[in-house]
């Protein structure tokens, strides 16, 4: 109580100083006055009266000084009085400020960028005890199966496991849903009643599906996003129990999920996946998510090895299943483990970019503070304390710090708005990114370290101060020049290092985006236009309609002007969407399942190379011959030509596409098609197979149009020719394939052009660095080069003599950096194309390009060495 | 001076200040130092820069308040007098330094006798 009282007082101690000391003055004066009254009551002299007074009161400044020490907040005066010290030395200096706030504030805002994209992305998932819930995938070493969805069967055995106290298997799929006179397409999800049980999570409005919607017939309820329910019905609260057109048949939205739902796949939509006996049994397919919160009590580790067991019991058991291994990985994990590599490489680069700022402001306090030894000496020889004086310095340094993450706070916001505008799917919660509370935080809290990081140095040295010496010395000469020296050079190889791991880890994602666009995707996507059409299979229940359908467009569009070719293909190469199936040969014995190879299967309209110019290289093309009644035919690209009839012909050969597939005809070869896609998701690559669409019809389309000029003139009418065929079928993902291109390189991109960017700051900031500290170096030798020049140096001995200084800085430097690059890259391999993350080629480009602005940065001012008049220095100081 | 023993010096002279404002009443500061001066016998002597932040810091604490009133020889002065939780802390604290003591003159037999 007392504490707190003395603490209030103090604080309005902090007030009306003025009359306060006004008050003190004179209650002293009176103290004296009684003094000498009395010294003279008793008999002395006026003046003995006097002096008798003032030695037996004490010093009156000093005790003034710790009055007003007892009446406010001494360490908060002295903080205010640093402050505004501070602020009178940056107004003093405006362009060195100014130059140390913006180094900053680019640093400190990139930094404050990328944690707030750090942090959106490692939000908890919305849900209770989120580390509860877990994602349980299949791994197969034999067959390069790595995080591999789940089979139905596999999903009701783990289910009657005990392991978990709710299980639920989703699968992602396209809907059509109308809203008015619009229908749009919507990102969906079938799941079984077990997934809301395991996210436990309830609706926000409504009801989520529980088991009584997943009884066949009663099936017609759906849930919806809160996106879906702001974007499409705009948050009509009158949403729930009513009745919404999806696939053209009528269902019953029961609840909207809250807006911070985890959507596990981008989904929008929830139906019912009700598994019919046979679906249940079915081992050979793999297409369920599966998702499920541990039994009570039940630990991860246990947990994992209880569905490790039941796994390799399938595993034995089934053909199906064999050599297959099943994971649990927690939900949280699953949601950002496409973005970490991304995530750690960003905030790697932006901590580089920082500290090599630090090292540049380190290094220009101290060519400042060799300025100020004299103005140090001076305070510490008229007693300022020696914490004090390196308080003092480090408030001078938070102060601009402060100023700096101030200022930061504008590239900042540009530069997470940047991140969040670059749609990238890896991200997860880019719409969390922003501004808030905790990012502010650590941007003032950053701020501030920084500050102290960059001043510690020269804090460092004050406290070292020797006085006398500095009195004495004309700056040179003192045995601080040494230290100074030696830190200064210890930055700048700090720095140049820093430097060459940021350029190192630029040039490799520039290289690796600059391969995957120039990478040849064997076919041609210039002028051409795709957009996806999905049929809602109520409406189109039949292949014949579905068909029917796509040949009416296709024919429609062929009429329009600056169309070349039309055609459809079920998915395009850029999909991440795959079908494949095993490939046996008729006549020859089948292999083990394992050693079945598995080639992708795509259905294509007869002009579908030819839009895609996709080159024949043997046989023909699919024509009007390969209906829907004529002989099975199939299209396969080079690679697989060469790999299973390697030096035959294998047109006319017949194969099987599955175990119970009947056999087809290889009529034609074509070109094969990069796979950019597989190279993360298995190692190798597969073959690639074509069915005419007639055979293969497929609900889902995507068009593709070869357009003579813009791709994009023609959307227009090519919309208008679809909307005449049915109205009700939407078009969606309208692009040209060059955007479908670019758009799966999004992160790719967006880690380019951020390192990029990050290291050219990098090697600007080094290059001034070392430019500071060789010029600094050059101005501090002058006269020693001055008096070797007159004693017959030649110019070049003198220059030598300065580069010499530089070249063994970078050389230091180089080898630090090349060091670390080494040992760094590797965690940026996973975001890589086409290039090793140990790229010697990269490498020895990088250290080249380092090396020569580092000769130009730091030989300029050694130039100037050589342009010293002996007649002039000599006479200087 | 050593920091430890500044506190028990400024500690004592809190008790000191509080004792003499309880026997005398309100007086200005130079009294309270006289008064110190003289019931030690003129072994101590009081400066102003112990006096003055004792007087301040036991304000702020609520011990003792001031107020400017007009002195015997007409001067306008400053007056310290004691508050109703000085008068408690003063009675606690004599009460503990009197434990203090005797369990020191215990310790020091003779330190009473010869001084």
């Amino acid at each position: 109580m007392s504490a707190l009282r003395t603490l209030l007082a103090r604080v309005a101690g902090l007030f009306h100083r003025g009359r306060r000391d006004r008050e003190l003055d004179e209650e002293f004066e009176l103290h004296l006055a009684m003094q000498i009254e009395d010294n003279l009551r008793a008999g002395m002299t006026p003046a003995a009266a006097r002096r008798d007074a003032l030695l037996s009161a004490g010093g009156v400044e000093s005790a003034k000084e710790s009055y007003r020490d007892q009446r406010g907040l001494p360490w908060l005066e002295a903080l205010g009085q640093d402050v505004r010290y501070s602020l009178r030395m940056i107004r003093k200096a405006p362009g060195f400020a100014a130059v140390v706030i913006l180094t900053l504030a680019l640093g400190i805002g990139a930094n404050t960028a990328i944690f707030s994209v750090v942090h959106a992305a490692l939000t908890p998932l919305a849900i209770p005890e989120p580390d509860r819930v877990v994602m349980v995938w299949t791994d197969n070493l034999t067959r390069d199966w790595h995080e591999f969805p789940a089979s139905a069967a596999d999903y009701v055995d783990w289910r009657a496991s005990g392991v978990f106290s709710s299980l639920g298997a989703f699968d992602n799929i396209g809907v059509n849903v109308r809203a008015g006179d619009a229908t749009v397409r919507v990102n969906g999800a079938r799941v079984t009643a077990g997934f809301f049980g395991a996210l436990a999570t309830p609706a926000q409005a409504g009801r989520v599906l529980g088991d009584a919607d997943m009884r066949p017939g009663h099936d017609q309820a759906v849930v919806i996003s809160d996106r879906l329910w702001r974007s499409l019905f705009h948050a009509d609260p009158a949403i729930v129990d009513a009745s919404v057109v999806v696939d053209g048949a009528p269902r019953t939205v029961v609840g909207v999920l809250p807006p911070r739902f985890p959507r596990l796949g981008q989904e929008d939509l929830y139906v019912p996946m009700a598994l019919t006996p046979a679906e249940a049994a079915d081992r050979a397919s793999r297409s369920l998510g599966v998702v499920g919160r541990l039994s009570p009590g039940l630990g991860f580790a246990a947990a994992q090895q209880r569905i490790a067991r039941i796994a390799a019991d399938q595993a034995r058991q089934y053909p199906d299943d064999a050599g297959n291994t099943a994971r649990l990985q927690r939900a949280g994990d699953a949601y950002v483990e496409d973005a970490r590599a991304l995530l750690a490489l960003l905030f790697g680069a932006v901590g580089f970019v920082l500290l090599i700022a630090c090292a540049n402001i380190a290094n220009l306090l101290l060519a400042r503070g060799a300025a100020r030894t004299r103005e140090i000496a001076i305070r510490a020889a008229l007693g300022g304390g020696r914490w004090r004086l390196v308080r003092q310095l480090l408030t001078e340094n938070v102060v601009l710090a402060a100023i700096g993450g101030a200022v930061a706070l504008a590239p900042a916001v540009w530069g997470l708005r940047f991140v969040a505008a670059a749609h990238v799917d890896e991200l997860p919660n880019a719409d969390l990114i922003g501004l808030d509370a905790r990012v502010l935080v650590f941007n003032f809290a950053l701020a501030v370290v920084t500050g102290v990081v960059f001043g510690a140095a020269p804090a460092w040295l004050a406290w070292k101060t020797d006085v006398n010496g500095a009195l004495k010395a004309t700056g040179v000469a003192s045995g601080r020049a040494g230290w100074h020296q030696r830190f200064r050079s210890a930055f700048v190889v700090a720095e140049l290092a820093l430097t060459l791991v940021l350029l190192v880890g630029a040039g490799l994602m520039v290289q690796s985006f600059v391969r995957a666009r120039a990478a040849d995707p064997g076919y041609r996507s210039a002028n051409v236009l795709t957009m996806d059409v999905a049929l809602s299979a109520r409406q189109y229940d039949s292949p014949d309609r579905q068909a029917a359908f796509f040949a009416q467009v296709l024919d429609r569009a062929r009429e329009l002007p600056g169309v070349v070719a039309a055609s459809a293909v079920d998915e395009l190469p850029t999909s991440d969407s795959l079908h494949g199936g095993g490939l046996f040969f008729p006549g020859r014995p089948d292999p083990r399942t394992v050693d079945i190879p598995i080639v992708l299967v795509n259905s294509v309209t007869s002009d579908y190379f030819k839009v895609m110019q996709i080159p024949l290289v043997r046989g023909r093309a699919f024509d009007r011959r390969d209906g829907k009644d004529a002989p099975r035919a199939v299209i396969i690209d080079r690679w697989t030509a060469e790999r299973y009839w390697p030096g035959r012909n294998p047109v006319g050969q017949q194969v099987r596409l599955g175990r119970q597939q009947p056999p087809r005809e290889i009529v034609g070869v074509v070109g094969a098609l990069g796979q950019p896609v597989f190279v993360k998701l298995v190692k190798g690559r597969l073959g690639q197979a074509y069915l005419p669409i007639a055979q293969a019809p497929k609900p889902k389309m995507s068009l593709a149009f070869r357009v003579e000029g813009d791709p994009s003139s023609i959307v227009p009418a090519v919309r208008a020719a679809v909307r005449g065929v049915d109205v009700d079928q939407p078009i969606f993902k309208v692009q040209t394939m060059d955007e479908a291109r670019a758009a799966g390189r999004a992160s790719l991109r967006l880690a380019t052009s951020l390192l990029g960017a990050f290291a050219v700051v990098a090697l600007l900031l080094a290059a001034i660095g070392l430019y500071g500290l060789m010029t600094y170096n050059v101005g501090q030798r002058t006269r020693e080069y001055g008096i070797r020049l007159s004693l017959g140096a030649r110019p070049a001995d003198v220059l030598g003599l300065a580069v010499r200084q530089a070249l063994v800085l970078m050389t230091a430097g180089l080898a630090v950096g090349l060091a670390g690059a080494l040992a760094l890259t590797r965690v940026m391999s996973s975001l890589l194309y086409g290039i090793g993350a140990t790229d010697p080629a990269t490498f020895a480009g990088v250290t080249g390009v380092l090396a020569i602005v580092g000769l130009v940065a730091g030989g300029l001012p050694a130039r100037r060495a050589t342009r010293v008049d002996p007649a002039i220095t000599l006479r200087a100081d | 001076m050593s920091p430890k023993a500044s506190d028990v010096w400024q500690g004592t002279l809190a008790l000191m200040v509080l004792r003499t404002l309880d026997t005398m009443g309100p007086l200005h500061g130079y009294g309270i130092a006289r008064r110190i001066e003289q019931t030690s016998g003129d072994r101590l002597s009081v400066k102003y820069g112990t006096l003055y932040p004792a007087l301040l810091k036991l304000e702020q604490q609520g011990f003792v308040a001031s107020s400017w009133d007009v002195s015997d020889n007409n001067r306008r002065a400053k007056f310290y007098r004691l508050t109703r939780a000085g008068r408690k802390q003063l009675e606690k604290e004599a009460g503990e330094w009197q434990q203090t003591t005797a369990i020191l003159a215990r310790f020091l037999p003779d330190s009473g006798d010869h001084s």
